[in-house]
């Protein structure tokens, strides 16, 4: 008997092209759309927010039919809620800035989506990711970055466990997206050329803040000042949740020089602003890493690569284990600004080593 | 082996029914409202459906309004009864009716209508004593589920039915998951509109029926023509009557047997299933059941993946109801019940139906069993998991 595998579909050409793919490759093949947004207040815009008409799995049905094999749609708006809006709400109030689909990835794909695979006799999940899975020579299986280096989505994934990992397929890894569009159009797929959305799925109209608001209720962030290095207030904010470190527009106020958000202290209610040379990090602290490489663990000074966003290019950097769970990161020459709440994950070459969550920016330059 | 434990949501079309639509659509010509030849022949062909449907509840042929089915008739016995129901503002029903009930009583509310929903016991009985104080000369119409889907307790309705008819008012009875499976009889249950479906009983989908009593007066939904009495305008589905007829015919003859039958079967898959499953438990009363519908709480695992993985094993069941996307939702029938979330979430309904064999049913037990072990190690007490936002795990 084959290997049943679960792939978790979006409805989208990339899960839906990953499921056909291994459909073809002798795989038993079960589809899963996972219910993760809650339903949308009435009065904002639908976005991607309303995972539940019918439409929205259509084309995951239509591959599960045409290429015949089962499909159901999963409830887990509860822990979606729990885990990943609930940790979103929380880092803003906190003053950080979320990447909630890193989050979605550990919290409900890797656990939630695992555990439903063990439940459904299915020994390996798959997904749509850009990322490739390689197994090493000594049997440990390395996650590495897609071919399409465009496309690229391991830095979403570097929190998934080890184990794990060797229980998981990305069939589109070594694909191109025009491959993978040109693959939905043979399969007929309606959605083979739709743009790609670039929002979070569960705050309509794209509105964090209006969302946290809705969310935290009387734990919304108040009013504040908005204030310089030395502590001068420049001017007043509506809540620290509107901010993100690095942020330029929106502050409302007039200056000879561009400013930049360079802290958030929440428990102040105070944003901290500055010029540009103000935000330039030397280094980071993150917390809450993942190490897929066991090499890293000990104090051990080791080069990498460090991406600090999705979209950031990479730098070089030297890591080194604080803890189990901290590492310090310093970059090899001035860096800029670090966001805290965002990932931040260790590259060496096409390998992801681990990452984790920044926690705090290091402004001065090492020892 | 695929089986088939969904019954309660519609069996295979009988292979008499099946005879019947396949010979009406070989000569059906015309329609039965034509002065004509082949419009005679289709007229007998509709009365003759009628009168089979009819003789199955003890009705006089004409009193049968053929509808699209039973979430048509249910919508016809409420917003006909509301239309034509004068100064009347009040109706009664049940928390645990099927969603063709509720809606329509929703929206009579919105309309100004006052809708008082029993609430059921543990078991899902409606106190009949709470249910008879509840009905006044203010109400318009008591409908009730008969025989409910979900749990198939059967309701002791005859209290019910007197209160009705001293107040004067309608009385529905929701009988689409009683016909076949109890004896059901218009005269003796005391209603004045009783509500039927073809494919719970092995016809084909798409043609229901309304009992309407000479002297109850409602309005109809579809205008535009004499047909049923002018009850439904429309020319009628004339192969799903045919269909219906048969089915509703051999239902009538085969009744005993078939529950009995059903009985004994779902017997010993229960006596099966609690010998394999420490802690499971029956939702619904012991007795004043039908046995086809066995609705069980499964310890310690999710129904919606219980449901999806005894699927993959060729067992089907079901549970709950499915939102637009498809995704389970928790029955709000074992809500009603006071069941709770967590218990409502554990929960699958398992129905048996005419073709339902000894080797099916061993087959199930075992799966059942065996499946349940591997998704409560893989997700334990995911059932209990807390609801609602929660503070960042940080």
């Amino acid at each position: 008997m084959s290997a049943r595998v679960l792939v978790a579909m979006s409805g989208g050409v990339d899960s839906s092209v990953a499921a056909a793919i291994l459909r073809e490759r002798g795989y038993d093949v079960v589809g899963v759309a996972m219910r993760l947004a809650p339903e949308p207040p009435a009065g904002t815009g639908r976005g991607k927010a309303t995972c539940c008409s019918h439409d929205d799995f259509e084309d995951a049905r239509r591959v599960a039919e045409r290429m015949d094999f089962p499909f159901y749609v999963v409830d887990l708006r509860e822990d979606f809620a729990a885990r990943v809006i609930g940790n979103f709400v929380g880092e803003y109030l906190a003053g950080r800035t979320p990447n909630p689909c890193v989050m979605c990835n550990r919290e409900i794909k890797f656990d939630r989506l695992r555990s439903r695979a063990r439940a459904l006799g299915a020994d390996f999940i798959a997904t749509g990711h850009y990322a490739r899975i390689e197994q090493g020579v000594d049997g440990r299986p390395r996650l590495m970055r897609a071919r399409d280096a465009a496309k690229d989505q391991s830095y979403f994934l570097f929190a998934t466990g080890r184990d794990e990992l060797s229980r998981t397929l990305f069939p589109l890894g070594a694909m191109t997206k025009d491959e993978v569009r040109a693959r939905a159009r043979r399969l007929g797929l309606r959605n083979a050329d739709k743009p790609e959305s670039q929002e979070i799925c569960f705050v309509p109209d794209n509105d964090y803040a209006a969302f946290v608001r809705r969310s935290a209720l009387s734990r919304t962030p108040a009013p504040g000042r908005i204030v310089n290095s030395d502590g001068r207030e420049l001017g007043r904010h509506p809540g620290v949740h509107h901010f993100t470190v690095g942020q330029r527009r929106g502050l409302g106020i007039a200056s000879g020089e561009p400013l930049y958000v360079r802290e958030i202290r929440a428990a102040r209610g105070e944003v901290v602003v500055g010029r540009k040379s103000e935000l330039n990090a030397r280094g980071l602290v993150a917390g809450q890493v993942n190490l897929l490489d066991p090499e890293l663990a000990g104090g051990r000074e080791t080069p990498v690569e460090v991406k600090i966003r999705y979209r950031h290019p990479g730098l070089p950097a030297t890591l080194r284990m604080i803890d189990g769970a901290r590492a310090e990161v310093r970059f090899a020459s001035e860096g800029p600004a670090v966001t805290p709440g965002q990932a931040c994950v260790f590259y060496r070459g096409d390998e992801v080593l681990g990452g984790g969550f920044i926690a705090q920016a290091i402004a001065e330059a090492a020892p | 082996m695929r089986v088939y434990l969904d019954h309660n949501a519609g069996s295979p079309v009988r292979p008499s029914a099946r005879r019947a639509i396949s010979r009406c659509l070989d000569g059906e010509r015309g329609n039965p409202a034509s002065a004509h030849r082949s419009g005679q022949s289709a007229r007998r062909m509709l009365e003759r459906a009628r009168e089979q449907v009819a003789e199955l509840v003890g009705a006089r042929p004409e009193t049968i309004v053929f509808t699209s089915g039973g979430s048509e008739s249910n919508n016809l016995a409420i917003f006909g009864a509301a239309r034509a129901s004068g100064s009347r503002r009040r109706i009664v029903s049940s928390a645990l009716e099927h969603s063709s009930i509720l809606a329509p009583l929703a929206a009579l509310e919105a309309r100004g209508f006052e809708v008082v929903l029993l609430a059921p016991d543990r078991d899902g009985r409606i106190d009949a004593a709470t249910a008879a104080a509840a009905i006044d000369d203010s109400v318009a119409l008591v409908t009730l589920g008969l025989v409910n889907a979900e749990v198939g307790v059967i309701q002791s309705v005859a209290p019910i039915a007197d209160a009705a008819r001293r107040a004067r008012a309608l009385f529905h009875l929701d009988a689409a998951q009683a016909v076949g499976r109890i004896p059901v009889n218009v005269q003796s249950l005391g209603c004045d509109l009783l509500t039927m479906s073809a494919h719970k009983i092995g016809g084909p989908s798409g043609i229901g029926a309304l009992y309407a009593a000479a002297e109850a007066r409602i309005a109809p939904l579809i205008l535009g023509g004499p047909q049923e009495r002018g009850m439904r305008a429309g020319t009628p589905n004339l192969p799903g009557a045919a269909g219906f007829g048969v089915a509703a015919e051999e239902v009538a003859r085969t009744l005993h047997t078939e529950s009995s039958r059903a009985a004994s079967l779902a017997d010993a898959l229960l006596e099966s299933l609690f010998a394999a499953i420490p802690g499971l438990e029956l939702n619904g009363p012991r007795r004043d059941r039908v046995p086809h519908t066995l609705n069980l709480t499964f310890p310690g695992v999710l129904g919606e993946s219980l449901m999806m993985a005894l699927d993959l094993e060729g067992v089907e069941v079901s549970m709950g109801s499915a939102c637009a996307a498809g995704a389970v939702e928790p029955s709000h029938v074992l809500i009603a019940m006071g069941r709770g979330r967590a218990a409502a979430r554990s929960s699958l309904r398992i129905s048996l139906g005419w073709p339902t064999t000894d080797e099916e049913i061993s087959f199930a037990a075992a799966t059942i069993a065996q499946v349940w072990r591997r998704v409560a190690a893989a997700e334990p007490d995911a059932e209990r998991r807390d609801a609602g936002v929660a503070e960042a795990p940080r």
